[in-house]
């Protein structure tokens, strides 16, 4: 993402569009001193919140992941007990692995699947129709409820043995399963909702699809490339690097997911541990056991996990991603 | 670590050498434990610190229970009785609905501002007990300024967590289960009864099952059900807990799950996605209730409350098997906090709950019924709903055969009951026969009481 300010702009600046690319060098030379101090004056709010409710805590809590802290502890008698917690979670809590399949399974059907929605219908809603704007609203709506509760509950509702998924499958003569009640497929439905909910990242595709240069259709065309050579040697190169801060924040955001597996399984991640992602179990652990320093040694380990992950889709990166900028990597 | 080591930090009025930055680190602590799961930060209030002896100093307590509306609504006006019988003590009140109640009680009492008085359960008592969250009530009951004596001696020695009174009955219940009525007529078959084996009432709600053209399974399966395995447990002279460890085997589970499995494959319960919908929904969602079998098992004082969601005519007997597997147990305690600048006070006003007969009248049972005996008899003259009075009327036919109260479920307690259940479905899905599940019981409950 590097980009040198000494290589020149093969491009003519367009300062009335203001691309990502020509803002961030704009910025890049901003004043130091005096300029400098006004600045983390007006930051302190938030520097004082980022140490408070961030920073501070987050230490604790790599403190209380060697603890055997309860919830209910008293702070004096909190008991160091080193690496065990780790240790536990490794060698004899299957519940552990359990949640870590869970979570692995579901973010790596869910996340792929969401985003190749949210590119289609991108694509769809990249058109001048009448009324585009508002099928833009409807398709983004989903994302905007995403985390609430009451969508979670709806959709647990829908998804009943005896709810409208199941009345619709019957009238065409098709017995439903179960859903959100069944083992097998609670999780396919906690991942079905997670892709419907593809609103964010489309509206973030259709913003970079509105970036791709006409110019290189029109080229393309004249050399008698079709719609489908069109899509890949120029709309998927020159929206790589969307589509790669897509997958970095779905990835992320997928490892994350909670409310609606909290919700459809009333916190227990049940039936038969088939929903206990890796966020569910944290707060069970904490919340629902108790085991406060567990939970810690727990919520370590995830974010470890998800640094790695993050380095990961980084260094694949420069195979795929393509920068305009001249300097291809 | 145990509290029982440290005897001189349980007295009632702690010294007030609590560190403030312990607190706040306590609630700093919370809050980045809940970050990363983007809930928000706990809010972390102070009370005041004064602390003095002088009868009409003005005093605030903080009540917080889970509970409906009217709960809500008696419990106020028992709080009102109080305020107006001792002006000087007034109350803020929080309420909510069961689920999320231990949440915000234990992000509270980690950030150091647990209530003065809250309610609890059984579920928590001990938990919170050997953690010094609740404060010791013993000296009160000792000088009878908190008078348990009209209490069933059981009952009140069910508050007991290590030789230390950690909480007060607010009301007793006994497992039931509850039938309906109107669907046995329907289908002509015999209403269960009090004392019927095992056997027997799989027989029977098989016979439902079969009566119905399998549209209404005889029963719900409760082999996920805390209280059923150790009502059962109990029956053979075992008991869900020992001290701090399980009272029971993998044989012992081995052999329940299979009794309900037995159930399963002859079709007297649901099948395992709706004994799933039964075994993690809350009480308006029994399956009795809902119409997806016609017999939960539930709490005798519940009659009233699921009788609120059918139109249909709900009995009440007890679980099977000899009726003294049960015990007079607390369906909810009040507890005070460790750390309340007002023992007495809490103290007192546990004492106008318990043992006011005014207090008894406005609560009902709709916590379960009067702990105190001889407001018992005042309270069944009040009461006008049909199903309260069957509920009490089983409950007083019941009693006297109960066998002795174990102690309060230990520490862990919490995480057991929702272990038996993840256990207890992967037989009843099929994914684990009920001799490796009870093996995976044993080995996984053991590091979660250790």
């Amino acid at each position: 993402m590097a980009l040198t300010t000494a290589s020149a702009p093969v491009v003519p600046e367009q300062p009335g569009r203001g691309s990502p690319v020509a803002r961030k060098r704009r910025g890049a030379g901003g004043g130091r001193g005096r300029e400098g101090v006004a600045g983390y004056v007006f930051l302190s709010p938030w520097l004082l919140g980022l140490m408070g409710i961030t920073a501070i805590p987050m230490l604790l809590s790599l403190y209380l992941s060697f603890t055997d802290y309860s919830v209910f502890s008293t702070w004096e008698d909190v008991e160091w007990i080193g690496l065990e917690n780790y240790r536990t979670m490794f060698t004899n809590d299957p519940q552990f692995y359990r949640a870590v399949t869970v979570t692995l399974g579901y973010a790596l059907v869910m996340v792929p699947l969401k985003l190749a929605a949210a590119l289609a219908v991108a694509l769809l809603l990249n058109r001048a129709w009448r009324g585009v704007g508002l099928f833009r609203g409807l398709f983004y709506l989903p994302s905007l409820l995403g985390g609430s509760v009451a969508l979670a509950l709806v959709w647990s509702a829908l998804f009943a043995g005896d709810g409208a998924v199941n009345e619709f499958l019957a009238f065409f003569g098709i017995t439903g399963q179960a859903w959100v009640n069944d083992p097998d497929y609670a999780l396919g439905t906690l991942i079905i909702l997670g892709i419907w909910q593809f609103g964010a990242p489309m509206v973030i595709f259709l913003a970079g699809l509105k970036q791709v240069p006409v110019e290189l259709y029109e080229a393309a065309s004249v050399d008698g490339a079709s719609p489908w050579r069109q899509f890949w040697h120029v709309t998927m190169p020159m929206l790589s690097p969307v589509i790669f801060f897509n997958l970095v924040l779905e990835t992320i955001r997928g490892f994350q997911s909670f409310t609606s597996a909290f919700v459809i399984s009333n916190g227990n991640g049940g039936p038969v541990d088939s929903t206990l992602l890796y966020t569910l179990y944290l707060y069970k652990r904490g919340f629902a056991e108790f085991d406060m320093g567990y939970a810690s040694a727990l919520a370590w380990v995830f974010l470890l996990t998800i640094g790695i992950l993050t380095i990961v889709l980084f260094s694949t990166g420069r195979f795929w991603v393509h920068y305009a900028d001249g300097d291809d990597r | 670590m145990h509290p029982a080591t440290h005897p001189e930090s349980a007295l009632p009025a702690r010294p007030h050498r609590t560190l403030k930055i312990g607190r706040v680190l306590r609630g700093l602590a919370a809050t980045a434990v809940a970050l990363p799961l983007i809930f928000g930060a706990a809010a972390c209030g102070d009370s005041g610190d004064s602390a003095g002896t002088d009868p009409n100093e003005k005093v605030e307590l903080s009540v917080f229970w889970w509970g409906d509306d009217s709960r809500a609504e008696t419990t106020k006006k028992v709080l009102d009785a109080y305020t107006a019988a001792h002006p000087n003590v007034t109350f803020v009140t929080t309420f909510q609905g069961n689920q999320g109640y231990l949440d915000k009680l234990s992000t509270q009492a980690a950030g150091g501002n647990a209530p003065d008085l809250f309610q609890l359960d059984d579920n928590m008592l001990s938990e919170l007990a050997e953690r010094k969250v609740t404060l010791d009530l013993t000296p009160y009951v000792e000088d009878k300024s908190l008078d348990l004596s009209k209490f069933p001696e059981s009952l009140a020695k069910y508050g007991v967590v290590d030789g230390k009174q950690a909480g007060v009955a607010l009301a007793e219940n006994t497992p039931g289960l509850i039938y309906n009525r109107s669907k046995l007529q329907e289908f002509g078959v015999a209403e269960p009864t009090t004392g019927m084996t095992w056997e027997a009432f799989i027989t029977w709600a098989k016979q439902v099952s079969d009566k119905s053209g399998g549209k209404l399974p005889g029963t719900m399966d409760p082999s996920a059900d805390y209280k059923a395995l150790w009502v059962w447990l109990r029956q053979q002279g075992k008991e869900f807990y020992n001290g701090k460890e399980l009272g029971f085997t993998a044989e012992d589970l081995t052999r329940w799950f299979e009794l309900w499995k037995g159930a399963r494959d002859s079709g007297a319960t649901p099948t395992a996605d709706v004994i799933h919908e039964g075994n993690s929904s809350d009480a308006t969602k029994q399956l009795v209730v809902t119409g997806k079998a016609a017999t939960s098992w539930v709490w005798s004082n519940q009659l009233a409350a699921l009788s609120k969601n059918t139109k249909d005519q709900l009995g009440l007997v007890a679980y099977p098997g000899n009726p003294n597997g049960q015990w007079a147990r607390a369906s909810m305690y009040w507890s005070g906090s460790s750390r309340t600048e007002h023992p007495d006070v809490v103290a007192d006003v546990i004492n106008f709950f318990v043992n006011d007969a005014t207090a008894a009248k406005t609560l009902g049972i709709e916590r379960g019924i009067t702990p105190n005996l001889d407001l018992r008899k005042e309270v069944e003259a009040t009461l006008t709903d049909a199903n309260q009075k069957a509920s009490l009327a089983f409950e007083t036919q019941i009693t006297p055969q109960f066998g002795a109260a174990p102690a309060p479920p230990p520490k862990g307690h919490a995480a057991i009951r929702t272990l038996l259940v993840t256990i207890a479905e992967s037989v009843q899905y099929g994914k684990a026969t009920p001799a490796q599940a009870a093996q995976d019981f044993i080995s996984q409950a053991q590091s979660k009481l250790a």
